[in-house]
């Protein structure tokens, strides 16, 4: 369990603290200089799911990141009318989920349902756009950790279905076959 | 020949000013001349007196005539005051009167007026010329009769009295009257030259302003100011002039009458002190003389002053007139009949429109509709389909041809034939002021004159119908009740509360966290958590609490103020240090218990603390503001020390113990749905009201009251919890009261409060209400969303088939196969027409058009 989940005895400020050092283990926050993570923590927002509640649904339209505090989240996707599920995130593997959302509007490709009870951290993109208006110079460095995140996520995805492709699915290399 | 509103009576714009004033409240004003005439004996009597008082009592020395003499002078002295402040009175309200009912019946008369008028008209100039400039006139006509014939009857009065004294001083001191009788008029020709100016040039001025007023968007966004600047200052000059030259001759006509005034005591003293010194004239009598001179001059003064009044007045009227100078087209009701009830079978023949500028927007329009039959007009942007809408509904007249309804040519049928018998839609629809139901029930209320109301279900089910139910319900979730307000479904509402508490509790208890008085709540504030409730009286507010004396002494019995004040600067401390650079913008003041307008404030206190516990009550009063506002699960800015919450706890019993003197237990054993009133245990009798399931919360918002608690966060409260609310009420037939509440809306001025989509219902709304067999929809589900056009257009074709003509101007040719009918116009002309199949078989202009469309 992370400390920002933790009720504390400590003083009157820790939960501020408590939040920015949990975002600073965040791949896309890691290295943000100490007024931009504090802004940061500040505007994060608290969600909590109990196990089963869709907390966000393929083309509702996107606003914020999320990043799990505690509990496990089930990422899915339909395609031809039947679900498919993508990956199964937990507080110590890959712990966000719609991070393009702080870069872009669309509608969510995908779907994402409390697996446990969960309880997340959210940022929004308007957030998100304010704190980078008053601090420009972060923001290249930051889009190319969400990209970079972005990718990681795509790779980890891609392994799963690869695993769970079907026989029929697999192909010679071409250019390999006809020499 | 064409009926219009003058076959009622003289026209109103053509009555004389002293129409008003010699036709209306005549038994008032004779009234008010008997009194006159009554005061003119008690303003002569006084002057005896003063003679006599001299001649006879003092000179023979007898004082029981001197008390007499006295006694009888301050009778009639107070008399004649008393009399005079009755004049004043009657005249005020004889004037207001009769301003009262010619601003009324103008006001008719403008409502009446076609809407060509007010293309040309701007709206500013007949605001002002039915407020302001009216009311100036409503002075001048209570006195109009009163002050000639008061002053006229007075100034003979003190004449005689001087006559009977001596001959020859009076025809002396009256032989100036004749001089001023020429240089007053000329000075107030004058003035009246520059006075008509003056309105005019401020009326224009006016519309200047309005027009900048109702344009100021597209001010702003062109930052033209200097441009509109400039457009307003040659105007303010111009008035500047006026007003110049009006004031020169205003003070000229007045030193005239100064001078003249002074002019009399002069020959009055020279030759009435020649005779008396050589004995010809007792000193009583030149003092009675000089008495009767100086009130001589008042009535002449206000006669002049009354000249002045009726030029100003008759000029102002004239030019109010003038602007509203033509008749109505069309009576209001009819003569020598009954309202028709007509079927809706229509018929244009050779129907030609021309604009007063000589361009013609419909030619030649020859059209034949069967009642019941649903029309669609479609064609290209200016091919006059609008136009010819507003034809059959009577807003426009034809040039040429005839429009007839049921074989009553519509020219000659009266207002109230066409408002009883057709209903029309706008494509921007105007919402009044007032509420949602009063807008509901307008078009009803104009033809029924209050009779005939819809009962509730058809108000629900017209709003249901056009898809405006959501957001009624949403309203009325809203609304914060009174007492009375609530009563009559109070009880209903506590059950909805019931609900959401047991059968949906677990769905809920996600996304709200439930008042519980046993419980620390960490979604409500500090502040609720202690008080728990909350005072109708507002004794109980966040900013108010720290100056409340038993509120504090309770803090400080529980040693929790401290902590708090502790809190309190913690939360001044991070927010002033994170959010420097962000004072200015409030969304990064949404989650904190500081307030945007606070910062500095606060910001400035931080530099004189030294700690965290000030001395002084206005610091200490601040920290525990933020102290009391904080939410530990809403404000991340801070952290609440867990011992606190214990605290917070025992201060909550102790407030509810001894400050307001609440029974909590007491109170949550009447939670069987049976409201806890009238126990003083329940906090009623002082105005307090526990967070306790029997009681609802008057400072609450009705949604409020339902949930009983506090959200956690509004992006888990999401539409399927509304939804599973909704339908756990209907179930239980609980939705018609927050409707009925929502009803109640206030939607602003011109419907400010509303979305476009939501006027356009209401306006839809408003005409279905009326139930009239013609129905005319100028492309009115235009600005609707694709889901609500298609709502009602099924409506039409499946409520109104066979029931209602229906004439329906359309821009999206989508929606016409529905229809009986299609028109095709063109330049003004009708170029097809058929049903949808035939027309797109044909490959004619429809068919072009569709495919512009596509």
């Amino acid at each position: 369990m992370n400390s920002v989940d933790q009720s504390s005895e400590k003083g009157c400020v820790s939960q501020l603290t408590d939040i920015q050092e949990f975002l600073s283990r965040f791949h896309i926050f890691s290295d943000a200089p100490s007024g931009v993570a504090s802004l940061f923590a500040y505007l994060a927002k608290r969600e909590e799911y109990v196990k089963g509640t869709l907390i966000m649904a393929e083309g509702e339209r996107c606003d914020r990141i999320f990043l799990i505090v505690s509990g496990q989240v089930d990422i899915f996707q339909y395609y031809n009318e039947r679900r498919f599920h993508l990956q199964l995130l937990s507080c110590d593997s890959i712990n966000y989920f719609g991070e393009l959302a702080l870069l872009s509007e669309f509608n969510w490709f995908f779907s994402a349902r409390a697996w446990t009870d969960v309880s997340l951290l959210s940022i929004s993109r308007e957030a998100f756009s304010k704190v980078m208006g008053k601090y420009p110079e972060s923001y290249q460095s930051m889009v190319q950790k969400i990209i970079n995140s972005r990718i990681h996520r795509f790779i980890d995805q891609s392994g799963y279905l690869l695993d769970h492709i079907s026989p029929e699915a697999w192909r010679e290399d071409p250019s390999e076959a006809s020499g | 020949m064409k009926k219009t509103a003058v076959d009622t009576g003289t026209r109103i714009t053509e009555r004389s000013l002293f129409y008003w004033i010699l036709r209306r409240h005549r038994s008032m004003q004779l009234f008010l001349l008997l009194i006159i005439l009554v005061s003119l004996f008690f303003k002569v009597f006084p002057l005896e007196m003063q003679k006599r008082i001299i001649n006879e009592a003092i000179y023979l020395k007898d004082i029981e005539l001197l008390y007499l003499y006295c006694g009888l002078y301050i009778g009639a002295v107070t008399i004649a005051g008393l009399l005079k402040y009755a004049i004043n009175v009657l005249q005020v309200y004889i004037g207001q009167k009769i301003l009262m009912e010619m601003r009324e019946e103008l006001y008719q008369h403008v409502l009446q007026l076609p809407l060509q008028f007010y293309r040309k008209m701007q709206p500013g100039t007949v605001t002002s010329a039915m407020t302001a400039e009216l009311n100036a006139i409503g002075f001048f006509l209570g006195g109009a009769i009163a002050i000639p014939v008061t002053s006229v009857l007075t100034f003979v009065v003190f004449i005689g009295f001087m006559f009977h004294l001596n001959p020859v001083l009076a025809l002396l001191s009256m032989g100036i009257y004749p001089v001023e009788l020429f240089v007053v008029p000329y000075l107030q020709k004058k003035y009246n030259r520059l006075n008509s100016r003056r309105v005019k040039t401020t009326r224009a001025m006016a519309n200047v302003v309005n027009e900048s007023i109702s344009g100021i968007h597209e001010i702003h966004g062109n930052t033209s100011y200097s441009l509109e600047k400039k457009k307003l200052s040659s105007f303010i000059k111009q008035l500047y002039d006026l007003m110049k030259s009006l004031f020169v001759v205003k003070y000229g006509i007045k030193f005239a009458n100064n001078f003249f005034q002074s002019l009399g005591p002069f020959v009055l003293f020279l030759v009435g002190g020649y005779l008396a010194i050589n004995g010809q004239f007792t000193l009583g009598a030149l003092v009675a003389f000089l008495s009767a001179y100086e009130k001589v001059y008042d009535p002449w003064k206000e006669l002049i002053e009354y000249y002045q009044g009726y030029q100003d007045a008759q000029i102002r009227y004239r030019q109010i007139m003038g602007i509203f100078d033509l008749d109505p087209p069309h009576l209001l009701l009819p003569l020598n009949r009954d309202v028709l009830a007509l079927k809706g079978d229509i018929s244009l023949k050779n129907v030609t429109f021309t604009v007063p500028s000589g361009v013609r927007l419909l030619e030649d329009i020859s059209l034949e509709i069967r009642a019941n039959e649903q029309i669609a007009l479609v064609g290209y942007s200016g091919s006059g389909k609008s136009t010819l809408a507003l034809l059959i509904a009577q807003l426009y007249d034809v040039s040429q041809g005839t429009v007839s309804i049921d074989g009553h040519l519509v020219d000659d049928l009266c207002k109230m034939d066409m408002g009883r018998n057709v209903a029309m839609i706008a494509q921007q629809p105007f919402i009044f002021s007032g509420t949602i139901s009063e807008n509901l029930l307008y078009g009803v209320q104009a033809v029924s004159g209050g009779d005939g109301f819809p009962d509730r279900g058809r108000i629900l089910a017209a709003i249901h119908d056009v898809g405006l139910q959501d957001d009624i319900i949403r309203f009325g979730l809203q609304a914060v009740l009174s007492p009375e307000e609530c009563r009559p479904f109070r009880d209903k509402f506590l059950r909805m509360r019931e609900i959401i508490q047991t059968s949906l509790r677990d769905e809920f208890e996600q996304a709200i966290e439930f008042y519980d008085v046993t419980k620390y709540l960490y979604y409500s504030s500090i502040r609720d958590n202690i008080v728990f409730g909350d005072s109708v009286k507002r004794e109980f507010v966040v900013e108010r609490l720290p100056g409340h004396p038993r509120f504090v002494k309770l803090l400080r019995e529980l040693n929790l103020e401290k902590p708090l004040l502790t809190l309190g600067f913690a939360i001044a401390t991070q927010t002033i240090n994170l959010l420097s650079d962000f004072k200015d913008d409030e969304f990064f003041f949404r989650d904190n218990p500081m307030e945007l307008d606070e910062f500095e404030r606060y910001s400035e206190l931080l530099k004189r603390l030294k700690g965290p516990v000030p001395k002084e009550d206005e610091a200490r009063q601040l920290l525990l503001v933020l102290a009391l506002r904080f939410i530990p699960k809403k404000h991340s800015i801070v952290n609440l020390p867990s011992a606190m919450e214990e605290k917070i706890l025992v201060a909550r019993r102790h407030f509810q113990a001894t400050v307001v003197n609440v029974a909590m237990e007491h109170c949550m054993k009447q939670s069987d749905g049976m409201p806890c009133n009238k126990d003083p245990r329940c906090g009623e009798k002082s105005g307090f009201i526990p967070f306790c399931p029997s009681k609802y919360l008057y400072t609450h918002t009705l949604l409020d009251n339902i949930l009983f608690g506090a959200v956690k966060s509004e992006l888990t409260f999401d539409d399927h919890l509304r939804k599973l609310a909704s339908q756990a009420f209907e179930d239980e037939e609980l939705l018609d009261e927050v409707m009925h509440i929502g009803l109640d809306f206030e939607v602003g001025s011109k419907g400010d409060r509303l979305s476009g989509g939501q006027k356009q219902k209401l306006a839809i709304a408003r005409a279905f209400l009326k139930d009239a067999p013609i129905l005319i929809m100028d492309e009115a589900t235009a600005s609707l969303d694709n889901t609500s056009q298609a709502r009602i257009q099924g409506l039409l074709e499946k409520e109104f088939k066979g029931r209602k003509t229906i004439i329906a101007v359309i821009h999206r040719l989508d929606l016409t196969p529905a229809y009986d009918r299609i028109v095709v116009l063109k330049a003004g002309r009708i170029v097809e027409q058929g049903t949808y199949d035939e027309l797109m078989e044909r490959k004619g202009d429809f068919y072009e058009l569709s495919r512009s469309e596509f």
